[in-house]
């Protein structure tokens, strides 16, 4: 496969420098995003992001699956982050790159272990039945921040998710096709979102926010927040690159909460809308199977 | 949701790839990547052609045989229109993501391995020319395909264009054609029972979609046709997609 273009030491003058004059070649301020589109297919569970040209897809699913012998009372909740050649020819099948391997890492830590999806609800039968949820992350296009954009994509796309509806009388236990009834909204309990701040400069000490495909060539060092509307931190991931100050990180940090707030809020508003798209009539209301808490 | 829509396209979605194209038609939603002539791996140089790489991906799940299976046919027959010759020891990528398939509301599907079927290649075939089109690649013919199902209704036999996942599962047999542009049969693949007899009907049915012969061209002054007026003519569809696209492109001008 061919290897993806380098910049050249032109190029990368350029940014750098460009950077440390406060400047982006895309007119950008430092810590301003670009603009987030979000989507929802027509089935339930598909959610398309748009965060300038870099494009992801997410697809949630779920089945009805024995759940692991360890954990007889937890449903089976996956990610799976396969990046094709569609993202970039210098990515094959079946064979992971770092990049591949860091963002599957990331989104894990941030929406699967921050407990954003409570596995205990996705149990039907201890032991024998569970739901396996499953979302299938698409790079369609990359130019940067694929971080931020994916892990938008896989909360977005699990909070649109409905799960068939399924009843237990006396130890039989029923699946309703979506035919028969509403399918259910999956448990979910807060919405982690991704914050990738990238650094310039010899220390270090230019932070940038959402990097385009070429600034992420140029950057010494990257840091990823992931935390919640309420503030509350998921991880935070500095793998490598130049050592940053402790007080600049607290910085990136607290901006980072309010972009979180932006991303949560657009979430909720594009949710509703596509309610609103579905509920034609306004039976919605009547076919909902849950109860309010 | 409604299977019969008419098609709608747009190409270039993809800004890093060589060509793209999302197509959608029948329920069916993909958007596939060209790139190429690109460098070729050692094991898939061929010294006087180019090798072209299909890659299937679905929606869900991980792909299987079926998905393997379906990139073998399109492989096929994509080679046949693509002028290969001209690229010796390159490589032209054809990436095609399956974003939305109808689903049947009267089953609980199995996700986590994906199973495509027939019904989706012409789905495929189309995006495919389309990102080809698009990534500007010397190509001898376009192509165009259809779907045709043979169901049982009432004591007759009756053949449903492109048809829903439920009619899939009652259908005797399913069949997915493609013709090249100048109306030659390009790849028919059946699954099921059927005779001959239905066969050749069903053979008259899909070229009457893929091959209508095209309207006389009104000049320079064209009007840019809307999708209505398309219908089911596929290859008028693929035409003015194209000219849609071109008169964009050369808006400037």
């Amino acid at each position: 496969m061919p290897r993806e273009a380098e910049p050249s030491l032109n190029e990368r003058q350029f940014v750098a420098q460009a950077i440390q004059e406060n400047l982006r070649l895309d007119g950008r301020e430092l810590d301003q995003y670009r603009p987030l589109e979000l989507t929802f297919g027509d089935q339930y569970g598909v959610a398309d992001v748009t965060l300038g040209k870099t494009r992801v897809l997410a697809k949630a699913t779920a089945e009805v699956t024995v759940p692991y012998a360890d954990r007889p009372l937890d449903g089976i909740f996956t990610i799976a982050t396969e990046l094709s050649p569609m993202t970039s020819p210098a990515f094959e099948v079946n064979r992971p790159t770092e990049t591949e391997v860091l963002l599957s890492r990331l989104l894990e830590k941030t929406v699967r272990r921050s407990g954003a999806l409570d596995t205990e609800s996705l149990c039907l039968v201890a032991g024998q039945k569970c739901w396996s949820v499953r979302v299938d992350v698409h790079v369609l296009s990359h130019d940067g921040n694929l971080i931020d954009a994916a892990c938008a994509a896989v909360v977005a796309a699990l909070r649109h998710f409905r799960k068939p509806d399924t009843s237990m009388e006396g130890g039989l236990l029923t699946v309703y096709t979506p035919a028969e009834r509403e399918p259910v909204p999956l448990s979910w309990l807060h919405s982690p979102f991704c914050v990738t701040w990238s650094f310039f400069g010899e220390e270090g000490e230019m932070a940038v926010l959402d990097a385009t495909w070429i600034e992420e060539q140029v950057r010494v060092g990257s840091c990823t927040v992931s935390l919640n509307k309420h503030g509350e931190i998921c991880q935070i991931a500095k793998l490598g690159g130049t050592p940053v100050e402790a007080v600049a990180l607290l910085q990136c940090t607290s901006v980072a909460l309010a972009k979180v707030k932006e991303f949560s809020d657009l979430l909720d508003t594009r949710l509703a809308e596509d309610l609103k798209r579905r509920d034609k009539g306004g039976f919605m209301a009547e076919l909902r199977a849950e109860n309010d808490r | 949701m409604t299977a019969t829509t008419a098609p709608e396209a747009a190409l270039g979605v993809l800004p890093r790839s060589d060509g793209s194209a999302k197509y959608s038609h029948a329920g069916y939603t993909v958007t596939a990547s060209v790139n190429g002539p690109i460098e070729a791996q050692r094991r898939d140089e061929h010294a006087y052609e180019a090798h072209v790489d299909v890659i299937v991906r679905p929606a869900a799940g991980v792909g299987g045989t079926r998905e393997r299976h379906l990139e073998a046919l399109l492989q096929a027959s994509l080679s046949q229109l693509i002028l290969v010759k001209n690229f010796p020891r390159s490589l032209i990528q054809i990436v095609l993501q399956v974003e939305d398939s109808p689903e049947n509301d009267y089953v609980n599907t199995k996700l986590v391995q994906a199973s495509l079927n027939f019904a989706i290649m012409p789905a495929l075939m189309q995006t495919a020319v389309l990102a080809l089109l698009s990534a500007g690649v010397p190509m001898r013919a376009t192509a165009t395909a259809t779907a045709v199902a043979v169901v049982h209704q009432d004591g007759a036999k009756r053949t449903i264009v492109e048809p829903s996942p439920r009619e899939i599962e009652t259908a005797e047999s399913v069949h997915a054609l493609a013709f090249t542009s100048h109306g030659g049969l390009l790849l028919a693949e059946s699954e099921g029972d059927f005779t001959v007899k239905e066969w050749d009907d069903l053979y008259e049915t899909a070229k009457g979609i893929c091959c209508r012969s095209a309207p006389a061209k009104e000049g320079m002054a064209m009007v840019l046709d809307d999708e209505e007026s398309a219908g089911t003519d596929m290859r008028q569809f693929l035409r003015s997609t194209m000219e849609s696209k071109v008169a964009a492109d050369l808006h400037w001008k």
